[in-house]
């Protein structure tokens, strides 16, 4: 028979696309507290350490970036109401990372940085790429190209930035192919991700979608606007000042800039939560909006290393503190309320989408388990404000405390996934 | 190497290099065993009664292009039914009224692609019931495709150029901790015609995000008692889904195809 392969029946494969990321994910965030757990004492030692490293690309790239990609790839559409470009592209991004990333945290861990680790970063890069051309491709064939789509493609050109310079860090280990020495390119590498790729995606994604999960009225396209030139320019003056060797005062602008960006963000949350239909906030919002206000404690401890980097003086706490809040802070928060915001609707969709006409069907948050949900709230929270005050204090029992209840909320988080994957369908 | 109906293709392209040759020559519909993958992925899972099915000639055209490269030839072995399957029960217990029958041998010969009229009967098929599929080859991609959707099937080969396929609807049942009402494949006709004419209709489709999702919102509020909303959309609601439950609205979802979708909202 001639079956037609592009004809309405064939569904889309959307939900195959997406799930791996997720899934992959999960179990970084489970990995990295592993990590976590097992080298405590780098904690209270200097920032570039190769556990510290290892556990902060296995938290950028299989935790934050994977999950990032993975929604993307559903969310894109939706935005720019269009289909994706190329499953294929997807599909090829996420094997790609999914080799690279252990390569490149292996090396780390072990602190050589041979053929492994340039395999690794060869790999991330393509993975990107994949990416960043699937994501282009998108926007510009749909008719719709609003102020998010520009928020999601910037940001992932900026990922692109961030991995092509670690790629040339890791070759710099061996072949000193850059003017100084790695460590010196450090904090260059980590704010272009953290501000280019991570905050940029994040606003761009989460204004669209925090007033649809509160059904709020609320839309303001000129305060994003102004929000992503705030920080394209501070990202910009930023790379402009760091190879001018200025005063170390002048980092207060992109500083300024950021801070501006993310009062108007929250300001546009605010805004968005006051005009809400939806009387009751649901805890995984909660959690979301919870993370914004989250975003002020790595900006406390980011001027406070810009102060005492006025008198000259880098203090190592601090700077783990920064990092630790901001991956394990902000990023996490975000992402283990917007897990539970996503995916049960990609499972539901999955497996409902051609039963819906056959009668009545579960209710797409019955997927999850909302008292697993809870006590991974309650770990993580207790987890990380342990964890914060640990580094700080300098103190291993605390920070080995603080690690196992980590573990816990990844643990949990993880099963609440497999329970979500596992649904089956109760309509055949 | 002695061959019969029962011989896979692998081994007999494994034993002679230009077995390959000789099976394209029977059928222009073996050039697909050039392709490596395709090869791999055929050859070893079909025995040549179904090729001979599949290709639409004989089991002697095998034989026959094949005893010239020192197969010997095994003529007395039936061919076990292709599908190796047991006679399903459903197809053991068929009574006549519950078959639906559908020849579309006239739709074939006529040039085009019967797909539609079979997926047009398909809706008509109410869990339990059998649909009886007339064509002159074992419909493939057809069986799959139903079997996605719930329906066992049988394929009964009555000669090479009559194949009967039985597409059984499975009962629905019930598994689970939600409760879901006992569904039918005409829930949603049975909705509707619940409602008659009291049914009142919105367009959202042209509508940008979130827009769609406040405008269902906003009907209704505003629906009369014992109004059924019709909603005609590009996708699938999801983020409305719950927020339903929530007001106590209940739904159907009907899926027109890609980016046309019909909801049905009414008070539980």
């Amino acid at each position: 028979m001639v079956v037609n392969t592009n004809n309405n029946l064939v569904q889309n494969t959307t939900h195959k696309v997406v799930i791996p990321f997720y899934v992959y994910a999960g179990l970084s965030f489970l990995t990295a507290t592993v990590l976590l757990f097992l080298s405590d004492n780098a904690f209270t030692q200097h920032y570039f350490q190769p556990r510290t490293l290892a556990i902060t690309h296995t938290m950028a790239l299989g935790w934050g970036t994977m999950i990032i990609l993975g929604a993307s790839h559903q969310l894109v559409p939706v935005l720019i109401e269009a289909k994706l470009f190329s499953n294929a592209l997807a599909y090829a991004s996420f094997v790609l990372a999914a080799i690279g990333i252990p390569l490149l945290i292996y090396s780390f861990f072990q602190f050589q940085f041979n053929g492994i680790a340039q395999a690794g970063a060869v790999l991330i890069n393509a993975a990107v790429v994949c990416f960043v051309l699937n994501l282009a491709a998108s926007i510009l064939k749909s008719k719709n190209k609003n102020v998010h789509a520009v928020f999601v493609f910037t940001a992932s050109v900026w990922l692109l930035a961030t991995t092509v310079m670690g790629f040339l860090l890791v070759f710099n280990f061996t072949k000193n192919i850059l003017p100084k020495d790695s460590v010196r390119y450090l904090s260059l590498h980590a704010h272009i991700g953290l501000v280019g790729w991570f905050l940029l995606l994040v606003m761009g994604v989460g204004s669209r979608l925090i007033p649809m999960f509160l059904i709020s009225k609320y839309d303001d396209a000129k305060t994003l606007w102004l929000i992503y030139f705030l920080v394209n320019g501070a990202l910009i003056s930023f790379i402009v000042l760091f190879f001018s060797a200025v005063d170390s005062f002048f980092y207060t602008v992109p500083l300024t800039a950021v801070l501006l960006a993310l009062l108007l963000f929250a300001n546009y949350c605010r805004e968005a939560y006051k005009q809400r239909i939806r009387k009751q906030v649901d805890k995984q919002v909660k959690i979301s909006l919870l993370s914004v206000a989250m975003m002020l404690l790595p900006l406390i401890f980011l001027a406070a290393l810009i102060a005492l980097l006025l008198f000259s003086f880098a203090n190592t706490k601090l700077v783990l503190a920064y990092g630790f809040s901001v991956f394990f802070g902000w990023l996490t928060a975000i992402i283990l309320g917007m897990t539970f915001k996503t995916l049960p609707f990609i499972v539901w969709n999955k497996v409902y989408h051609n039963r819906a006409g056959l009668g009545k069907t579960p209710n797409p948050k019955d997927l999850f388990s909302e008292s697993l949900f809870q006590k991974m709230g309650l770990a993580y929270l207790a987890g990380f404000g342990l964890f914060t005050a640990g580094i700080l204090l300098g103190n291993t029992i605390v920070l080995q405390i603080a690690s196992v209840l980590l573990f816990i909320t990844a643990a949990l988080y993880n099963v609440n996934i497999l329970k979500m994957l596992r649904h089956k369908p109760l309509i055949k | 190497m002695t061959i019969n109906a029962d011989t896979k293709i692998a081994p007999i392209l494994k034993q002679n290099a230009s077995a390959l040759e000789a099976i394209v020559s029977i059928s222009p519909k073996f050039e697909k065993l050039r392709n490596p993958l395709l090869r791999k992925l055929m050859a070893g899972r079909t025995t040549l009664a179904e090729a001979s099915r599949l290709g639409g000639c004989s089991m002697d055209d095998f034989f026959k292009k094949l005893e010239p490269l020192g197969f010997e030839i095994d003529r007395n072995t039936n061919a076990v039914d292709g599908a190796k399957k047991p006679v399903p029960a459903f197809v053991a217990s068929l009574k006549k009224q519950q078959v639906i029958e559908l020849d579309v041998r006239p739709v074939i010969s006529s040039g085009s692609d019967p797909l539609n009229v079979i997926m047009e009967k398909v809706k008509s098929v109410k869990p339990g019931d059998v649909l009886k599929i007339i064509n002159t080859f074992e419909p493939t991609p057809l069986i799959r495709l139903l079997e996605k959707k719930g329906f066992e099937s049988y394929v009964n080969a009555v000669n090479n150029n009559l194949i009967e396929t039985y597409f059984h609807k499975k009962e629905a049942s019930n598994q689970g901790e939600i409760e879901p009402a006992q569904p039918t494949a005409s829930d949603w006709d049975n909705v509707l015609k619940k409602f008659g004419d009291k049914v009142q209709k919105i367009e959202v489709r042209h509508l940008e995000m979130p827009q769609p999702m406040l405008t269902i919102l906003d009907a209704l509020d505003r629906l009369e008692n014992g109004t059924a909303l019709y909603v005609y959309h590009k996708r699938i609601p999801v983020f409305l889904l719950p927020e339903l439950a929530q007001r106590g609205f209940d739904y159907r979802i009907k899926e027109i195809q890609d980016g046309e979708v019909h909801l049905l909202i009414f008070k539980n």
